[in-house]
């Protein structure tokens, strides 16, 4: 498809962004969707390259911005032009260290758009210190003492924030990861995707057996995280705060918490433009022959002694 | 021609702001141009505040040191601003023998002052004490029996105290206004305007009524026939009404003084009126998000860029503090975005509802690394407005972001002037190099003679953007000779900028260009300096005045013609160290000779001016520094 050379992949052989990759183009082909419709952002550190090296096979819109930014930008983005379909790649330094705040803000809004936090414990591009994620005690090979920080839960923050989709995957289950992306995407709010991905140089602790012995999926226990009544909502939501804090001999995936009721930011914008969600910014012409077309008549007149 | 200055002044929350847009209005209403200007605590009620309003028939510029009339509602505002008086004191005959020290909400420092003024003049230390001083210049003042006339609006309109306690501050301004012995019609029609609610309008307009019919006409001023409409507007709107009127689609900000009225204006009149192709009218509507943050801001109006909006963000120091890694990134990555950027006193928190001019060398050196980046300041109400319009053309023409720089006091100050002013010329629109790509995948940073590339939206074909250095599909590489390249081509931009914007509109120039004496300024104190001039003119002192508007790219060929061989170039600034004439030499390696400084975070006055440059021209004082103003 792409008629360039290809950009090469530079991530350590055995990372877990391989496996987050190849989920993301899978999800966007398996969708249908129009690659130049699909803008996907990234933060700094490994997972940064993401865009760049789907670039290679399909001819997505690629924003690579700075550490922690990610999803500011892309609700810039997302915001004025509301037909792009967003995701968003986050690391967890990136998205739940320097980036927290819009993490969390994110949830307030439930923009229609899809966050994906590649979780490995680890700040891996500046070689291994412990990221938000890493668990108090751990000592992963470059630490040079034990963690002493706790490990923040990314999934009770989303919750809390107000994420409408909330779910875990594992990198390297591709095909399941694949499904979640798929359903994060066509869900009409804020999704959040923890994905669990072995840093296979820099964590030697969270490991890919060490992940396989203990990953089991929600989804073959029964579980029912759809909130289809506004009363379920505050159910749903305690469920799947307490499943979060399961994490030691047994690690669940899936999806947490699924509420389609809340109005989405469109909605709400809406209310205030009425015409927003045919007429967004990016849709909006400024200017006929070089001239603004914006009559300031009315404004002028309000401000007239 | 008139110059006559009012002032009023009174507690936070005690009406301060709305008697002065209202006591402005009215005068407006009788044909004068005014310029009124706010001075408050970062405080929400209590602390002392004042608005001060220049009057006259021809479009004022400038605030001065003194006022003529100081119409005051409680003890506070005499002690404050008496020595500013010069023919009128209206005050509460109540508070008389109220002390320095029982003012609670005083700074200490103030209170100081006041007591050591009136030590000299051998008096203690009460508002009598404070009236006779006043008597001992000369100035008259009008006690006002408050307490008695706020029992007759309440006895008239039965209601509580309580409840007309809230149009004291009416009071005040219909006593001053029946000084000026202008109609009562104006000011009724003003307060109507102001007030939705039935029962305020009839309470406020009593009130007026009452004070007006208090005083003699004094002044007697003229009324004048308004030709044509004019508008009461200060700095937050016009450049809210510039970025509409230019185009604006996406503004993000985060709260701060002086900066936010400006968002919330735009926010709540998003739905613009605009004309189609087939010549229709029809909404458009702006998005206005309120971040969680600054860095939110910037980068939330970076994405909206990259999809073909014209984007801004409006903030102060500490804000666009938090901006600078954005703003590093949007040069490097070529988007047009706008940061207004609101000076207020610095460092840190500085003083947050107070002025300043100490952030040019930092809007001009933010973000780490070299990139092309414009800066502009405002020195004017009216500028601000085609500023800010300018600012969203250059933005986009030269794929970059741009400063506009504006202080608190324009901000927070309002003139009135001709509507025409905003209206005079066609509001033009120039978006630079925009494709539509034909192909899947597009190179946006293509390599070009001038430095910039054609551009295409997020949403029209593949395309990638990276904060690290990219070949010309956006992709990274760190080879030396493309980094050479890319690096290269982003600089030229700003080389392109320099030939093309003509320096004459980078540069304002008024006065003698003959004369040898310079005063060489930017930003808000303009208008001081150019009304500062006409006096000084008066007494023999004939001066130029070059005002910088564009700081990058830097007029310098046109500031080397204005300035070679001028013996004294006065440099007037808000600031410390002078940062105007700091760049001036950098650039041109011309220097300031002498200056008029002033970092209280109150604005430079006319006076102030011209005892400056006497003090520089008479006295040959090298360095004047100005305290004016409470």
């Amino acid at each position: 498809m792409a008629a360039r050379k290809p950009v090469w992949n530079d991530w350590c052989p055995g990372c877990g962004n391989f496996g987050i990759l190849r989920a993301e183009e899978l999800a966007i082909r398996e969708l249908g969707l129009d690659p130049k419709k699909v803008v996907v952002v990234s933060g700094i550190g490994c997972h940064g390259k993401l865009p760049m090296f789907l670039h290679n096979s399909l001819p997505v819109g690629g924003v690579y911005v700075l550490h922690g930014r990610s999803i500011a930008v892309a609700t810039g983005i997302k915001l004025a032009n509301p037909s792009l379909e967003v995701i968003v790649n986050v690391g967890d330094g990136d998205g739940l260290g320097i980036g927290m705040g819009h993490f969390v803000h994110l949830g307030r809004r439930n923009i229609d758009m899809t966050v994906l936090v590649h979780d490995n414990g680890v700040y891996a591009l500046t070689k291994g210190q412990a990221s938000p994620t890493l668990h108090r005690g751990e000592k992963t090979k470059s630490l040079p003492k034990p963690n002493i920080m706790d490990a923040v839960n990314p999934i009770a923050v989303a919750l809390a924030a107000g994420y409408t989709f909330v779910a875990r995957g594992y990198a390297y289950d591709v095909p399941h990861l694949k499904e979640l992306i798929k359903a994060a995407i066509k869900h009409r709010g804020s999704a959040f995707i923890d994905i669990l991905q072995p840093c296979p140089t820099y964590n030697d602790v969270n490991t890919k057996e060490w992940y396989d012995k203990r990953i089991y999926k929600l989804e073959t226990t029964g579980w029912d995280p759809v909130v289809r009544k506004e009363e379920e909502a505050q159910k749903k939501i305690e469920q799947a705060l307490l499943k979060s804090y399961e994490w030691g001999e047994k690690i669940p995936i899936g999806i947490f918490y699924q509420n389609e009721l809340v109005p989405t930011f469109d909605d709400r914008i809406t209310m205030n433009i009425p015409n927003y969600k045919d007429f967004y910014p990016a849709k909006q012409p400024i200017e006929v022959n070089g001239i603004s077309n914006v009559k300031l008549d009315d404004l002028l007149k309000a401000k007239r002694i | 021609m008139t110059r006559l200055v009012w002032m009023i002044g009174g507690a936070q929350g005690a009406g301060v702001d709305t008697s002065a847009t209202i006591f402005g209005n009215a005068v407006a209403k009788a044909g004068y141009y005014l310029f009124g200007s706010r001075e408050y605590y970062s405080n929400i009620k209590g602390r002392h505040s004042y608005f001060e309003v220049v009057i006259s028939e021809k479009p004022v510029r400038s605030l001065s040191s003194y006022t003529n009339i100081l119409a005051t509602f409680d003890a506070e505002s005499v002690f404050q601003h008496f020595t500013e008086v010069r023919d009128y004191l209206i005050y509460d005959i109540g508070v008389e023998n109220t002390s320095v020290d029982l003012v609670k909400s005083m700074e200490p420092e103030m209170a100081e002052q006041v007591k050591d003024e009136l030590k000299k003049n051998n008096l203690g230390f009460t508002i009598k004490d404070v009236l006779q001083y006043l008597k001992n210049r000369g100035v008259k003042v009008i006690g006002l029996n408050y307490a008695e006339l706020m029992k007759k609006i309440a006895d008239t309109l039965k209601v509580p105290l309580s409840v007309v306690d809230r149009a004291k501050n009416m009071i005040t301004v219909g006593a001053s206004y029946g000084l000026l012995g202008l109609k009562f019609d104006y000011l009724k029609a003003a307060i109507a305007s102001a007030f939705s609610n039935e029962f305020f309008v009839k309470l406020n307009t009593l009130a007026a009524e009452l004070g007006y019919n208090a005083v003699p006409n004094v002044y007697n001023l003229k009324e004048y026939k308004i030709e044509k409409p004019r508008i009461q507007v200060d700095g937050n709107t016009l450049s809210a009404l510039g970025k509409i009127a230019g185009g604006l689609r996406f503004q993000t900000y985060y709260p701060i003084t002086p900066a936010a009225d400006e968002s919330v204006y735009i926010e709540a009149n998003q739905n613009v009126d605009i004309i189609t192709e087939g010549n229709e009218l029809r909404k458009a509507g702006i998005v206005v998000l309120q971040t969680e943050d600054e860095l939110a801001a910037i980068n939330a109006a970076v994405g909206a860029a990259l999809t073909g909006v014209r984007a801004a963000t409006a903030t102060s120091g500490p804000g666009f503090s938090l901006m600078v890694e954005g703003i590093s990134y949007a040069g490097m990555n070529e988007v047009p975005v706008v940061i207004t950027y609101y000076m207020r006193g610095a460092p840190a928190t500085g003083m947050p509802t107070r002025s300043g001019q100490a952030d040019l060398k930092f809007a001009l050196n933010a973000g780490h690394g070299e990139f092309p980046r414009i800066v502009i300041a405002s020195g004017d109400h009216i500028e601000i407005f085609w500023d800010a319009i300018w600012a969203l053309n250059l933005a986009e023409k030269y794929q970059t972001p741009v400063i506009h720089l504006i202080e608190k006091t324009l901000a927070h100050s309002y003139s009135v002037f001709d509507e025409d002013e905003l209206k005079n010329k066609p509001y033009v629109i120039e978006r630079g190099k925009i494709v539509k790509p034909t192909s899947e995948y597009f190179n946006r940073f293509e390599i070009t003679e001038d430095g910039i590339s054609p551009r295409a939206f997020l949403g029209d074909a593949g395309m990638y953007y990276s904060g690290e250095e990219h070949n010309e599909e956006g992709h990274t590489t760190e080879n030396s000779i493309n980094r050479m390249k890319m690096y290269e081509k982003r600089m030229k931009k700003l080389e392109t900028a320099d030939r093309e914007i003509p320096e004459e509109q980078r540069v304002n120039i008024a006065g003698d260009l003959d004369s040898d004496i310079v005063l060489l300024t930017w930003g808000s104190p303009k208008g001081a300096v150019l009304e500062a001039m006409e006096e000084l003119q008066k007494e023999g002192i004939k001066t130029m005045m070059v005002q910088v508007k564009m700081f990058n790219p830097y007029p310098a060929r046109l500031m080397k013609k204005l300035l070679s061989g001028k013996s004294k170039i006065i440099a007037v600034e808000n600031n410390y160290q002078a940062q105007g004439a700091e760049v001036l030499a950098e650039k041109t390696g011309i220097f300031a000779t002498n200056f008029i400084l002033k970092w209280t975070g109150r604005p430079i006055t006319r006076e102030e001016v011209i005892e400056g440059v006497k003090k520089i021209v008479q006295n040959n004082e090298r360095r004047v520094v100005a305290y004016g103003g409470a």
